[in-house]
């Protein structure tokens, strides 16, 4: 708005001194070094001036035609081509970054598939892990629980052994004192025999 | 002489006698061509300074002339002549509003003498002929002159000369009328109102050559329709 206000200012005082100008000129009379040539009335048609008219018409268009329209036309189409370009270039660079864009989701969407494999494998490892040594204590309990059987059932067979082997000394001594007499050899083997297949049957 | 109008030869080359106004044309042709070549000397893709403005006017006047004409090749093709109708026109007004015009010999506003507007009028109307030739080519070009019905074919005949006689009036009116009233103001109320007149004479002066420029756009365009 202030420089359309200046370009007025400027435009009218360019005008005014001008207009001065054009007064002092036209009132300086025959002091000035200019004057008006003798005049006629223009005549109607001058086919000189019409001519020359004609032939100063086309050679400024010939001008024209050379150093304006040519060029800015030149320009014009380059302008064009170069926007046109930056056009396509900017499209192929959208289609180029949607492109990437959707490939970006669908390496995202692969990751978190192959993550949630990745999850599910170690789940399975450790469940796994968790079932293998669950299974290795029941069979190392079992395998105790066999031992232990087996160590009870041997304590158990000795205890039997040393229990006959006590009972028999005793019956031989009770058998002693009740006789009066030492046993033979062939006693105490018969009254043993005796014993321990009646204790045994008791015992057992 | 008071109001700057003469028509006398200033000097003859060889047999051919060359008028005051003839010499102010060689100038302003000069004055465009110099514009033109600093403008367009070394073209850039985004432009600044003369090649901005230069190219506006031009790429200006291409638009205004543009949308007159209904087909783009035709558009293409006398765009440029109505851009030089424009800027010739348009800087000769003005010329006639410089200190010295029509005093300093050899230095006369162009358009202020009507052979001269006669000239770019016949230049339009030969345009126009042209134009429409090629377009429709000669059956189809004279056969609007029978159109709508064969009853019209001297109105439609006088038409053709009508034309030029109404662009030289015009601007040759304009151009001189406005001329005359800031000579004659110039010797009864002295600076202040003259300059008025001269302002409102720049206004003038652009629109005269305007309407030139879209009267001879308008020519062509009808005479290169579809429905001439």
């Amino acid at each position: 708005m202030t420089r359309n206000k200046n370009l007025l200012g400027l435009l009218l005082s360019l005008v005014m001194v001008m207009g001065f100008a054009s007064f002092c000129m036209a009132s300086g009379g025959s002091d000035m070094p200019i004057s008006s040539p003798p005049s006629s009335t223009p005549a109607f048609p001058n086919l000189y001036v019409i001519g020359w008219s004609a032939v100063n018409f086309f050679v400024l268009l010939a001008v024209l035609y050379k150093f304006a329209f040519n060029p800015i036309n030149e320009m014009l189409e380059q302008r064009t081509t170069t926007i046109e370009s930056s056009i396509k270039h900017a499209e192929e660079l959208k289609i180029e970054v949607e492109q990437m864009r959707k490939e970006a989701q669908a390496n995202l969407i692969e990751s978190r598939k192959e993550a949630q494999i990745i999850v599910g494998n170690a789940t399975k490892s450790a469940e796994d892990a968790k079932n293998d040594i669950i299974s290795k204590a029941k069979e190392e309990v079992d395998t105790m629980k066999v031992r232990a059987k087996a160590e009870i059932e041997a304590a158990t067979a000795q205890a039997k052994v040393e229990l006959r082997d006590t009972a028999a000394i005793l019956a031989m001594t009770a058998a002693e004192k009740v006789l009066g007499r030492a046993i033979t050899e062939a006693d105490h083997q018969k009254m043993v025999k005796e014993f321990v297949n009646e204790a045994g049957d008791l015992l057992c | 002489m008071i109001f700057g109008m003469w028509d006398a030869v200033y000097f003859k080359l060889g047999p051919i006698p060359v008028d005051h106004i003839i010499v102010t044309q060689w100038v302003l042709i000069v004055l465009i061509g110099l514009i033109a070549f600093c403008s367009t000397r070394k073209m850039k893709v985004i432009p600044t300074g003369l090649q901005n403005a230069f190219e506006m006017i031009i790429v200006w006047t291409y638009d205004l002339f543009g949308q007159i004409m209904s087909k783009e090749h035709v558009a293409k093709r006398w765009t440029p002549l109505l851009s030089t109708f424009f800027l010739f026109i348009l800087v000769s007004n003005y010329s006639g509003m410089i200190p010295g015009s029509s005093h300093i010999e050899g230095f006369q506003a162009p358009t202020s003498n009507w052979n001269v507007t006669m000239t770019l009028a016949l230049i339009t109307v030969f345009a126009v002929q042209i134009a429409g030739l090629s377009e429709h080519g000669i059956g189809g070009y004279l056969k609007h002159f029978v159109s709508p019905m064969p009853a019209m074919l001297p109105i439609n005949i006088l038409e053709e000369f009508t034309h030029p006689l109404s662009l030289t009036v015009r601007l040759f009116g304009n151009v001189l009328g406005e001329e005359m009233v800031i000579a004659f103001l110039m010797f009864m109320v002295p600076f202040l109102i003259p300059c008025t007149i001269m302002a409102l004479g720049v206004l003038v002066g652009a629109i005269q050559a305007m309407v030139f420029a879209l009267l001879s756009a308008s020519y062509i365009a009808s005479a290169t329709s579809a429905g001439h």
